[in-house]
């Protein structure tokens, strides 16, 4: 498992030229709650027919920023897209709420695991 | 004719409601050969206007509580209603979950409870069996004919209905 | 001819549906033009309650609820990370009852998926045969576990029963009897003219698709992609066992049933491995600690992969358990498959994906 740090800025650049298709595999789109209002955004990836090689990209941020769509790079990434913005309430480009969630249940539940 | 066919062929509308999908496997292991639950006549239908036995899984999450409410409303009367599996009775292990209505009882009334996780067919069984001797007593409630108002009283020769309503539940004289 | 389209709903209570999901399909005359599908009607929020309500010990239990068809795999995977996490090795003889297990699962998933997959075709004698067939998997599994469905065989440590002699030749009869049974399928599935009519052509996905969306499971296996988790992980000594890939290249719903039958096969074969050459020892080793760092742990369920992220921070609750299953992956690649196709297919090619909604929206 290796893991590399990118700026939120420069995530789209990082990947686009580290994901070619035919060797990666995107497994998922994944968030940790960390303390004092910040998340880890996680990207993570898996080689194709290669013993446990996974790489995971990940960016800590704000729950304000906005975090920049992929699904033009990683078609499946826009459904990873729109749980992440269920369960944590931030913003990704071009995802709308509403995959598990309703207008009564509790928002943003994994936000608040570390209270 | 009809009471005869409806006890002897019950039709089954299943739901489910946001359980794990083991016990939705068990109704289809339970109308398959070996349990063969289809020997009894219960077929597992779609159309929630031609069943008799509403079987439900699951706890109730939050998107399918209107759909639950409506499939039921929409089954003609009588009806029975199973709930399947421990987290449909109570919410089992999904209990408090901050998306789930622990049981599926909140929102509509259930006549025949089966525990399990997930529930045998063996159980199953005993649920729908159970389930057809309430049908039964059902039909027998609702064909017996019964009076919506008391005799009518009259005062000064014109007849006055306002006092005579039967109330709910209050017992009709001739009975 | 007008271009005008109509909408028509699939769900969220239908009839070819185990589980509620909901299509909204835009039809042109016949052909499906537009997918829109809405997954969530089954999430409870099991992720939450793992951080929040349980203790490290008990989610093993929890997680096998998001499931009842891959139960096993996910207390597996979850158990498998945190043993990780605590250090420490389980005994041989675990794992090897550990794969036995995960492998009888997958054949009666398997079988569970291609009787539904006839019945939604129209071919209702051959659920009924499939279906009674499945239920010798259930009964050794019901002997090995103790329970049919949820078995809550696998504790941080190792396994909860162990397997006796009795156990293991009724396990080799049966075994043999499902072999049997399933060679006849095969002969079935490959020459029956009728259900050609309703598999051949229907619901292909090509194999470069299959690399851009990022299939799993037989769905990209049927392309020819050879993506398959047992292959990728050292932890569970699957090349011992006897483990082989299995793909085909047309991509189509018949595809996908061979590759499920073949695996069922493979699995039979790999259980008949394991029997013979189990090992000697203890079946639970005990772990102490307390979890604390991040794992990530990948397994094969019968839908294809899956994967748990678990972090803790030395207490006994943890920060954060990541499900990504199978199904959740594959919904870009369904829409996909789905345009282009005519609306009268479209249970049939739902139920060879073998969706499993409860795993999707935990």
């Amino acid at each position: 498992m290796k893991k590399i740090e990118v700026a939120l800025k420069s995530v789209r650049d990082e990947i686009k030229s580290f994901y070619d298709y035919k060797k990666w595999h995107f497994l998922t789109l994944n968030g940790v709650a960390l303390e004092d209002n910040r998340m880890q955004v996680q990207w993570i990836f898996s080689k194709y027919e290669a013993l446990d090689e996974v790489v995971i990209y990940y960016a800590e941020i704000d729950y304000t920023e906005r975090i920049p769509s992929l699904s033009d790079i990683i078609p499946s990434a826009i459904i990873s897209q729109r749980e992440l913005v269920d369960m944590f309430g931030v913003e990704v480009e071009g995802s709308e709420k509403g995959l598990y969630l309703d207008e009564d249940s509790m928002q943003t539940p994994l936000r608040s695991c570390l209270v | 004719m009809f009471r005869k066919y409806r006890k002897k062929s019950p039709w089954i509308l299943h739901y489910n409601a946001g359980s794990c999908n083991g016990c939705d496997i068990e109704i289809l292991a339970a109308l398959a050969p070996k349990y063969d639950l289809e020997r009894f006549g219960v077929i597992n239908t779609g159309n929630p206007k031609q069943s008799d036995i509403f079987l439900v899984t699951g706890p109730v999450t939050f998107r399918s509580r209107e759909r639950l409410v409506e499939l039921y409303t929409q089954m003609p009367e009588p009806k029975v209603v199973i709930a399947l599996g421990s987290c449909t009775c109570t919410g089992g292990v999904f209990r408090d979950m901050y998306n789930v209505e622990d049981g599926i009882d909140r929102y509509i009334p259930v006549d025949v409870y089966v525990p399990g996780c997930a529930a045998s067919p063996e159980l199953l069984i005993d649920g729908v069996v159970k389930a057809l001797e309430i049908l039964e007593e059902k039909t027998k409630a609702i064909e017996k004919p019964f009076r919506l108002f008391k005799e009518a009283s009259s005062e000064n020769g014109i007849i006055n209905r306002r006092h005579s309503a039967l109330k709910v539940g209050e017992k009709d004289e001739e009975d | 001819m007008s271009k005008k389209t109509i909408h028509i709903p699939l769900g969220s209570q239908h009839i070819s549906l185990l589980e509620p999901v909901r299509f909204k399909f835009e039809c042109e005359n016949e052909k499906i033009v537009g997918v829109d599908s809405d997954v969530g009607f089954v999430h409870r929020g099991i992720e939450r309650a793992c951080t929040t309500k349980f203790k490290f010990d008990a989610i093993g239990y929890v997680v096998a609820r998001v499931c009842g068809l891959c139960a096993i795999t996910h207390s597996l995977s979850y158990t498998v990370a945190i043993e990780k996490l605590l250090g420490g090795e389980i005994s041989k003889k675990a794992k090897y009852l550990r794969i036995l297990l995960l492998e009888l699962d997958r054949i009666h998933s398997h079988m569970l998926c291609l009787s539904h997959t006839c019945e939604n075709a129209g071919f209702e004698a051959m659920f009924m045969r499939i279906m009674g067939d499945r239920e010798l998997v259930m009964e050794i599994q019901e002997l090995l576990t103790g329970n049919r469905i949820q078995f809550d065989y696998i504790s941080i440590g190792g396994v909860n029963r162990d397997l006796d002699v009795q156990t293991a030749k009724k396990i080799i009869e049966n075994l043999a009897l499902v072999k049997a049974k399933v060679f006849s399928y095969i002969d079935e599935f490959t020459n029956n003219w009728s259900l050609s009519l309703k598999f051949k052509g229907i619901g292909a996905l090509t194999l470069e698709d299959a690399y851009r969306f990022n299939a799993i499971g037989p769905l990209a296996r049927a392309c020819g992609l050879p993506i398959d988790v047992r292959n990728e992980i050292e932890y569970l000594p699957f090349d011992e066992v006897g483990f082989k890939m299995q793909t085909h290249n047309d991509g189509d719903i018949n595809a996908r049933n061979m590759v499920r039958l073949n695996e069922i096969l493979n699995s039979l074969e790999m259980c008949e491995n394991i029997l013979r050459g189990l090992p000697e020892g203890e079946i639970f080793t005990k772990l102490k600690g307390k979890p604390k760092g991040e794992a990530l742990m990948r397994f094969e369920a019968p839908r294809g992969e899956l994967m748990y992220y678990v972090k803790g921070d030395g207490s006994a609750m943890l920060n954060r358990v990541r499900i990504k299953t199978p199904t959740f992956a594959c919904i870009p690649a369904f829409s996909h498959i789905f345009m282009g196709e005519e609306y009268a297919d479209a249970p049939a090619i739902l139920a060879s994906f073998d969706p499993c909604l409860s795993c999707t929206a935990k």
